[in-house]
């Protein structure tokens, strides 16, 4: 059995080497493009059973947006929406047999971990204006200073890590079930993989949203909701 | 465990482009058809309410026209019943006026016709009166139906114009009729007090009349000398049936 920890390089472009999780991303990269591209072709007033699903999904993202940050979703969405996606497909991808999630590899993670606290430093300027923003590491006090820089460090880690771990010891787990009790054994933790998988995702997500809600601060004009607004 | 920078900023570079794969394709898109639904929704809702708006306006408007409507029926229901009362009047009026006419028209037939009959009484009293008097007088004595008219008719021959009296007898016998023939001395009276009247002796051509009743006429040529009751009754019947 091949460990997670382990990079395979498939090939090398130029001097860049090229690992399997890059060509996974690529793969699910043109995938949800692809499906992004030729749904969005198919947009109408009547939506059809796709754009349904498509917007109900939106729809509750921007909610779980605005409920969480108290702000207009609509510059978050995208990369909380994508941070999602990409992670719940790339956490499923372990179903594919002879794949490993891209997820599992912490270069991935650290990457979308990497995304999010630019995504949290950004915000929280625009939201707070830079000293506002720079006033938010001395609150309560200014002995809490080093505390809230090393919160900024780790919590970030603590994304990196948390994703890393549970997908990385999954794909451990059905591997070694694998190889040690046969084919059909696997299936029911691979079910619970699937799961696994949609957690994390939501959890990454979710706390991306947080760390960039706390940054950004609250809207003074509280946002409604879909429902509100209906 | 290792960190393959290659793969971290290859991916790191992945994830930047798949953000902006899908909010070009994705997230844009929807949450735009997403707003322009709503948009139309509450384009929709606007008209809907504007609709609701237009219609309650158009019943009040239906309301108000069917007050005025209202209004306008009682005005006329209050100008036809007043026509009505005024109609009512003038036709009660107008039968009361025929009403008195007819009655002032019957009351004045009544009248003629009470007139009428009272004449017919007048006349039936008359002639009833003439009768009865001319019953009565015919049981007079002999005596009285002549001797007592002599003064009356000498005094009528006398009051005559002196033309008159002058021709009287001139062209023979005096026509006399009397009641009764005359006896001797009751004609030798009359001659006598004619001659004594007229200055002259008449001759006298003396019949009897009784129709005359009582009374003496002297019928001359050129004058008719009457004293008699059945002239007086003829006089006083035409006094009881004239009707001035």
């Amino acid at each position: 059995m091949q460990s997670p920890l382990e990079h395979v390089v498939l090939f090398h472009v130029g001097p860049v080497p090229i690992s399997e999780p890059v060509v996974v991303t690529w793969l699910i990269m043109a995938g949800l493009g692809l499906f992004a591209f030729l749904s969005a072709r198919k947009l109408a007033i009547l939506p059809s059973r796709t754009q349904t699903v498509l917007e109900l999904f939106v729809t509750v993202l921007d909610d779980q947006i605005r409920e969480t940050m108290r702000r207009d979703p609509a510059p978050f969405r995208p990369l909380i929406g994508t941070l999602l996606l990409f992670v719940l497909f790339a956490n499923w991808m372990s179903l594919i047999p002879g794949i490993e999630p891209p997820t599992a590899h912490i270069e991935t993670d650290a990457a979308l971990a990497l995304w999010v606290f630019v995504a949290t430093i950004a915000f929280g300027i625009s939201g707070r204006g830079l000293r506002g923003y720079l006033d938010t590491f001395v609150e309560p006090s200014w002995v809490m200073m080093p505390l809230n820089l090393i919160e900024q460090i780790t919590r970030t880690f603590s994304l990196i890590i948390r994703l890393f771990g549970n997908v990385m010891s999954g794909v451990f787990v059905v591997g070694i079930v694998l190889s040690l009790a046969g084919l059909f054994v696997p299936i029911p933790l691979m079910a619970l993989e699937l799961l696994t998988g949609a957690v994390q995702a939501y959890i990454f997500a979710i706390l991306a949203t947080v760390f960039i809600g706390a940054a950004a601060g609250e809207s003074e004009e509280i946002p409604l909701t879909a429902k509100e607004s209906e | 465990m290792t960190i393959d920078w290659w793969t971290l900023g290859l991916q790191t570079v992945n994830a930047a482009i798949l953000i902006w794969l899908l909010a070009r394709f994705l997230f844009r898109p929807v949450s735009e058809i997403i707003a322009k639904r709503q948009a139309l929704a509450h384009a929709d809702l606007d008209a809907a309410e504007a609709a609701k708006q237009a219609a309650e306006a158009e019943r009040e408007a239906a309301v108000a026209a069917r007050a005025e409507i209202s209004a306008r029926r009682a005005a006329l229901l209050d100008a036809a019943q007043a026509d009505a009362e005024r109609e009512k009047a003038r036709l009660k009026e107008q039968a009361q006026a025929e009403i008195a006419e007819d009655r002032r028209r019957a009351e004045a037939a009544q009248a003629r016709a009470e007139a009428d009959r009272r004449k017919e009484l007048d006349e039936q009293a008359g002639y009833l009166a003439a009768d009865i008097a001319e019953r009565l007088l015919r049981r007079l004595p002999d005596a009285a139906r002549t001797v007592g008219f002599i003064d009356g008719l000498v005094v009528a021959v006398s009051e005559l114009p002196a033309a008159v009296r002058d021709r009287l007898g001139s062209d023979g016998p005096v026509p006399v009729r009397a009641a009764r023939m005359l006896l001797p001395e009751e004609r030798a009276t009359l001659e006598a007090r004619l001659a004594e009247a007229l200055g002259r002796t008449l001759t006298l051509e003396i019949r009897e009349d009784p129709e005359l009743i009582a009374g003496l006429e002297l019928d001359a040529t050129n004058a008719i000398v009457r004293n008699h009751f059945r002239a007086d009754l003829s006089r006083i019947t035409a006094e009881l049936t004239r009707h001035d």
